[in-house]
């Protein structure tokens, strides 16, 4: 490989779209809900296989393989929030209980994806075709162009929707003080459900375009699950800008090392890094910019 | 009122002794013998928490084991003890397992529980010590009890590494934080070639028995190994939690350190020595595990691994040994004798773990602070509707009291002030006004009874300041030697005013109450 | 008149704690009432009893006609987002303030039922005619204003609602005297229509003049009732 500054930046480009879906799930559910959703990678592995089956049943074109996994992301997100926030969000020690709770999602989940689907892993067909482009001088995949354009196009989507529209506020004002949101009239539960949906829902897309370089498989949502965390961790739980510029940073961190010292040591040196921003800033990049959920 | 014992003694209610707890085991007991208590040599402490007193009723002497937790344990370790040379292949595997997880648990609650630090690196930590010590038994000819040796000086490296970070980042940043530590770990041992990434482990160290030894004096030398940890552990345990340095850390839990540190607790010191103080125990678990298995596999640092680990620690319930070690037991006992159901046995913890968080506070230790605080909130809801139905004075107060006639004759003054204010009509003032000294009519009368049965205390009374001339309202204080108050600045020209002065005072106090 | 509210032997506390021990209290439509007591005899609790905020409660509570404050044990603010539907607004002590949005996101918040979001800029002007400072600040995060500001916010966010009953919770707390008596001033200048207003306040004097009524709350009860005391004072003085 050589040290191109177009194809760091194109590659730093698609991997930070990735954590940056993943991450903002993780951060709005943290702030929103007060849980931390440590089954997110099972949502992931899950929305994989949900786009393989509608791949090998429906139609294998882009958006149904997209809305599948999408779908099959929100869903596994309500099945979540049943089991994992609506029994317990007003039982003593529920930070801790929810944390455990969806541990034990991700144990079960991945056993029960290993017993239905088997060991074998399974691979999403192209979607966006084996073309490959040539931008600002290098060659480019179809795959990474359309990880490029479809997530910050989505991201951006979801952002709009929630600074203008009456659930996006309803979900702000959880995020900020659930008590004061439910003496406005926000109904607590069907807000969870709402939340979970859409992380769910961003978390399938990211399977999806992440399933175009890599397979899907019942252990496939773990390493994004951690970086998603390190991402949110290094962004700050709950601050959605914070999450972005630390997607950047980490897959700035993650491109930078493969290019240099090569593949080994990518989770090394990102470790490295949010060991250093967390002990300058123990709540991470944006943590201390807003006052939000303790 | 069944379940209030000693209340009813009919023919047909079982013969209940007052404020026994008919559940406690009563030893009887003599003379000075009541106050003879088995002691740890040289200290005044004592292993039996034992009461002595006297049953009310029969006036024999009696004493009660108030907590029989020591018993318990010691029947535990007494069959631990016994099952060496009485288990099967199978159970004595699975039994070995257990003592070596249950020690990890243990001394991981020192960190969960007692430190209230959420680190989940305590595999990471056991892993590094088995493949350092497995590492140096391959590669320098450490000898079994090296590598025990050498696991806490590993295990110590570890600690240091992770206890930095501990003293700056708390809550789910230090979970996180850790987990991803440990999946690190995991990446560097699967591809590393030196710790045996082609062989999915690093294999070949020494063993207690020399490798000519039967399988079944292995199992029960392992056997007897893990139980010596799983005790040292708990030893480990009890010394740190129940003595200084566990009182510092319980003193200073997670968004509790200002208050701590207002008291003079220096809790960064007190986090650092449990996180040294428990990697270098579980670095020695570290380098049994390696000494046991004959080496160290990648598995230790797996996110499955870790997941059933606190499915233990969860069932049993964080904060108590007995919670950990039972935890352990359920578990190990799922994953190692039921192999019959293949991969469904960790869907099963799974579901046993997700069971235990959405039902029970704290895990299976839990329960009995749970149900108690269940039974006081029903009880408290009861109380409030027995004070709807126009019950008792105050559902607070009739708790408190201990004197239940005092609250019988308190509802009886209540019911006679009730029944007495539609008595108070503009009319009946006006009657006592024309004549406070009577006659009175029937209703007049009975306000005045009661008012004339009114304690002593701040009872009101008439000063003569001048007779037949000025009055003046006074309080009585009610103590012997401490006069009456005056409680305003009137005075009245005649006694029949002060009188019916001293009626409209009562007829306010009467509507107040 | 109408009645907004009936509250029939409610009772109320948190895990073993009973507060209020079998309140009862009828308000009716135009009231303005003045719930005084001292520190820790219950005031805040009636209004999130009301709220279905409370630890557990049991007895009567009819809003508007319709019962909302059935018996449950367990899950305070379960069931608060369809009391406030129901047309509540509380406006609880230390405000429940989101910090992070803006003064007009608030405002449109307090709007939150369907019918409401729709009509939410007519609303944010009527409330803007009470509280004036808050014109400046619309685009400031709440985070940043001052004790008093934060106030009128909470207010403002509860009159933005199609509430019948208003319940506020020690509007005076923590606030310089002058400030809070042109809160309250403010308060006792909304027109209140078929609606009904509690305020829960320590400081009598300030209410004083200001509401059709003043109930006294003592150890968890309603002390005396207006009446009782009213006829002690006539026939005394």
């Amino acid at each position: 490989m050589t040290f191109d500054p177009a194809y760091i930046i194109l590659t730093t480009a698609s991997l930070a779209s990735i954590y940056g879906l993943l991450a903002i799930g993780i951060s709005i559910i943290w702030s929103s809900l007060g849980m931390i959703n440590m089954a997110h990678g099972f949502t992931f592995a899950f929305a994989g296989y949900g786009a393989w089956i509608a791949a090998h049943t429906l139609s294998a074109s882009a958006p149904a393989v997209l809305l599948a996994g999408i779908a099959a992301g929100a869903l596994s997100g309500l099945a979540i929030a049943g089991v994992a926030f609506i029994p317990l969000y007003d039982k003593p020690n529920f930070p801790l209980r929810s944390l455990i709770a969806t541990l034990g999602i991700s144990l079960l989940g991945a056993q029960a994806l290993l017993y239905v689907f088997g060991p074998r892993v399974k691979a999403l067909p192209r979607i966006f075709g084996y073309g490959r482009f040539h931008l600002f001088g290098i060659a480019i995949t179809a795959d990474k162009l359309g990880t490029i354009i479809c997530a910050p196009v989505v991201l951006l989507a979801v952002l709009i929707w929630a600074r203008t529209s009456r659930r996006g506020l309803q979900i702000r004002a959880m995020m900020q003080n659930p008590e004061g949101a439910a003496l406005v009239g926000v109904g607590l539960r069907s807000t969870a459900l709402a939340v979970m949906a859409l992380t769910g829902g961003l978390a399938g897309l990211a399977a999806v375009l992440l399933s175009q370089t890599y397979y899907v498989s019942p252990y496939s949502g773990l390493t994004p699950l951690l970086k998603g965390m390190i991402v949110a961790l290094a962004g700050g739980l709950g601050s959605i800008p914070g999450a972005l510029i630390a997607a950047v940073c980490i897959g700035f961190v993650e491109t930078l090392t493969a290019v240099t010292l090569g593949g080994k040591f990518v989770l090394i040196t990102q470790f490295l890094f949010i060991i250093v921003v967390l002990l300058i800033r123990p709540r991470g990049i944006a943590g201390m910019l807003e006052q939000t959920r303790e | 009122m069944r379940d209030q014992p000693g209340l009813i003694d009919t023919e047909d209610a079982p013969r209940r002794l007052v404020g026994r707890r008919i559940y406690y085991r009563k030893l009887r007991t003599a003379g000075a013998d009541r106050w003879r208590r088995l002691r740890y040599p040289f200290t005044r402490r004592t292993p039996l928490l034992l009461d002595s007193a006297f049953n009310p009723r029969t006036l024999v002497a009696e004493r009660t084991i108030v907590d029989k937790r020591p018993l318990y344990w010691l029947a535990f370790f007494a069959v631990l003890a016994a099952a060496g040379p009485l288990a099967g292949d199978t159970l004595l595997g699975a039994a070995t397992i257990f003592g070596i997880y249950a020690a990890i648990n243990v001394i991981w609650l020192l960190v969960i529980g007692t430190a209230g630090i959420f680190s989940l690196a305590t595999l990471a930590v056991v892993g590094t010590a088995a493949y350092g010590a497995a590492y140096m038994s391959i590669h320098a000819g450490l000898p079994w009890w090296g590598m025990i040796a050498v696991g806490p000086v590993f295990g110590l490296l570890f600690g240091v590494v992770i206890a930095i970070p501990a003293t700056r980042i708390d809550g789910f940043y230090y979970a996180l934080l850790t987990l991803g530590l440990t999946e690190l770990c995991r990446v560097y041992v699967v591809q590393s070639q030196a710790l045996g990434s082609a062989t999915n482990g690093l294999y070949g160290a020494d063993g207690i028995l020399p490798d000519g030894a039967s399988l079944r004096a292995q199992l029960v030398v392992s056997y007897y190994g893990a139980v010596v940890l799983l005790i040292a552990a708990l030893a480990l345990f009890r010394l740190v939690n129940g003595q200084r340095l566990g009182r510092l850390l319980r003193a200073s839990p997670e968004r509790r350190e200002a208050f701590a540190q207002a008291l003079g607790v220096d809790y960064r010191t007190a986090r650092i020595k449990v996180f040294l103080i428990s990697s270098a125990a579980l670095g020695v678990v570290g380098g049994f595990y390696a000494v046991n298995f004959r080496g160290a596999s990648p598995s230790l640092f797996s996110m499955d691994s870790l997941l059933l680990l606190l499915a233990m620690v969860v069932i049993g319930g964080i904060g108590r040994p007995e919670g950990a070690v039972l935890g352990t037991a359920i578990v190990v006992a799922i994953d190692r004798l039921l192999i019959g159901l293949g991969p469904l046995r960790l869907i099963l913890v799974g579901l046993i773990m997700i069971g235990t968080v959405l039902f029970l506070h704290n895990g299976l230790v839990g329960i009995k602070q749970q149900f108690r605080n269940w039974r006081d909130r029903k009880r408290s809801e009861h109380r409030a509707k027995r004070d709807i139905r126009g019950g008792e004075y105050m559902p607070e107060e009739a708790t408190e009291v201990r004197d239940k006639q005092l609250i019988a004759f308190r509802r009886f003054q209540r019911g006679v002030r009730e029944s007495l204010k539609p008595l108070i009509t503009d009319d009946l003032i006006e009657a006592h006004r024309r004549a406070p000294c009577g006659p009175h009519d029937d209703r007049l009368s009975r306000v005045l009874n009661y008012f004339r049965r009114a304690s002593v205390v701040d009872k009101y009374a008439i000063l003569a300041v001048r007779p037949f001339a000025e009055y003046r309202l006074v309080a009585l204080s009610g103590q012997r030697g401490v006069p009456p108050r005056l409680i305003d600045d009137r005075s009245f020209a005649t006694e029949e005013e002060a009188i019916h002065a001293v009626f409209l005072r009562r007829v306010q106090d009467l509507l107040e109450s | 008149m109408s009645e907004v509210l009936r509250i029939g032997g409610l009772s109320a506390g948190y895990g073993p704690l009973t507060v209020l021990h079998s309140v009862n209290l009828t308000v009716a439509a135009g009231e303005r009432v003045g719930l005084v007591g001292l520190n820790g005899h219950g005031k805040s609790t009636l209004l999130r009893a009301i709220a279905g905020l409370t630890g557990w409660q049991s007895g009567s509570i009819r809003l508007a006609g319709r019962e909302v404050g059935s018996t449950r044990s367990q899950g305070p603010g379960r069931y608060t987002h369809r009391i406030v539907r129901a047309g509540l607004a509380l406006m609880p002590q230390g405000d429940a303030i989101f910090h992070g949005l803006t003064v007009a996101d608030h405002l449109d918040s307090g709007a939150y039922t369907r019918a409401a979001w729709r009509d939410r800029r007519r609303r944010r002007e009527r409330v803007l005619a009470i509280f004036p400072a808050l014109e400046k600040l619309l685009d400031v995060p709440v985070g940043r204003l001052s004790g008093g500001e934060r106030r009128m916010t909470s207010l403002g966010r509860g009159l933005m609602a199609d509430a019948r009953l208003l319940l506020i919770d020690e509007p005076s707390l923590g606030l310089a005297p002058r400030i809070s008596q042109e809160l309250v001033a403010a308060l006792s200048a909304i027109e209140l229509g078929d609606s009904a207003m509690i305020i829960a306040e320590q400081n009598i004097p300030l209410l004083q003049g200001r509401v059709t009524r003043m109930l006294g709350i003592h150890a968890g009860r309603i002390k005396g009732g207006a009446e009782a005391v009213q006829l002690a004072g006539v026939n005394l003085h």
